[in-house]
């Protein structure tokens, strides 16, 4: 098992739904899904996933007393969870990918146009990805370098802010919002390719795709 | 002085932060000002949104294995994690 790593710092975030002084057991069943989903993203697979999971529970029970009654134990318990995945994956916490600038903006709404999507259909991006399974969207999502796949896994899934991204990280906001910035630019990419290889869309030569 | 209205460059440089909430609301303002005057900057806007939309739904659904469940209830009332 992977060293659990250090107690983390008190969230910031509020909740004020949650009630004081409710156990780890109480506060941790509703969030399972949400963090198990996280972590199969993060990790690539279930079984993985998993042992993420178990790692950033047991972590949590060790760290309960420096958990504050009354503020956010999701984005508490994300935190310990992101930990453990950078404990078990050190060399997954490659530098980013800066052959990312090489992705044009609106990669998909191009493609839209080049299948006549725009005129056709009152909705082209939801047509296009029509044709692309859950599985497909999960590769695109796997292909992107672990740190851009966690901050667009975080936002994606969870539907936070970038500030809530970042305190879960303990980055910068503004490292947050570049990763998540270019992260969604190069996912399109990955998307189309996924598309195109699996048959679903025609695509046709062009420069930035050597 | 204060800005009274966005290019479409100064609105597209915001599309991300627009999308995700992110601007202040003079900004926010200034977005939707120019986007009911530009209707190639909607289209654009429209999609970026459509995909993240789409995209959030498709990804939202986990299965949670039951087992999962077991192992951390399991593990969380052993004698070392029990909470005091």
């Amino acid at each position: 098992m992977a060293e659990a790593p250090a107690p983390v710092q008190v969230s910031t975030v509020t909740d004020p739904a949650v009630s004081p002084q409710r156990t780890l057991d109480e506060l941790l069943l509703p969030v399972l899904e949400r963090a198990y989903g996280l972590a199969l993203r993060l990790t690539r697979n279930p079984a993985d996933a998993e042992d993420i999971v178990q790692d950033a529970a047991l972590a949590a029970a060790r760290g309960f007393a420096t958990f504050r009654q009354g503020t956010n134990f999701k984005a508490w318990f994300f935190q310990i969870l992101t930990n453990c995945f950078y404990t078990r994956h050190r060399r997954g916490r490659a530098r980013a990918d800066l052959s990312l600038e090489d992705v044009p903006d609106l990669y998909l709404f191009d493609r839209a146009e080049e299948l006549g999507l725009h005129r056709s259909v009152p909705d082209p991006a939801r047509e296009l990805l029509r044709r692309i399974d859950r599985e497909q969207i999960d590769e695109a999502l796997q292909r992107l370098p672990a740190e851009f796949r966690t901050v667009s896994a975080l936002y994606l899934i969870e539907d936070l802010s970038y500030a809530e991204i970042a305190e879960i990280l303990k980055l910068p906001v503004g490292t947050v919002r570049s990763r998540l910035h270019r992260g969604r630019k190069l996912l399109q990419q990955h998307l189309w390719r996924i598309a195109v290889d699996a048959g679903l869309v025609a695509d046709r030569p062009r420069a930035e795709d050597g | 002085m204060p800005v009274d209205r966005y290019t479409c460059d100064e609105a597209f440089e915001r599309l991300n932060d627009f999308l995700d909430r992110e601007l202040s609301a003079e900004e926010m303002a200034l977005v939707r000002q120019h986007l009911e005057t530009c209707a190639d900057c909607t289209r654009e806007f429209a999609f970026e949104s459509s995909v993240l939309d789409t995209l959030k739904s498709k990804l939202r659904r986990i299965d949670l294995p039951q087992s999962l469940i077991e192992k951390i209830r399991a593990a969380l009332s052993g004698p070392r994690h029990r909470e005091p």
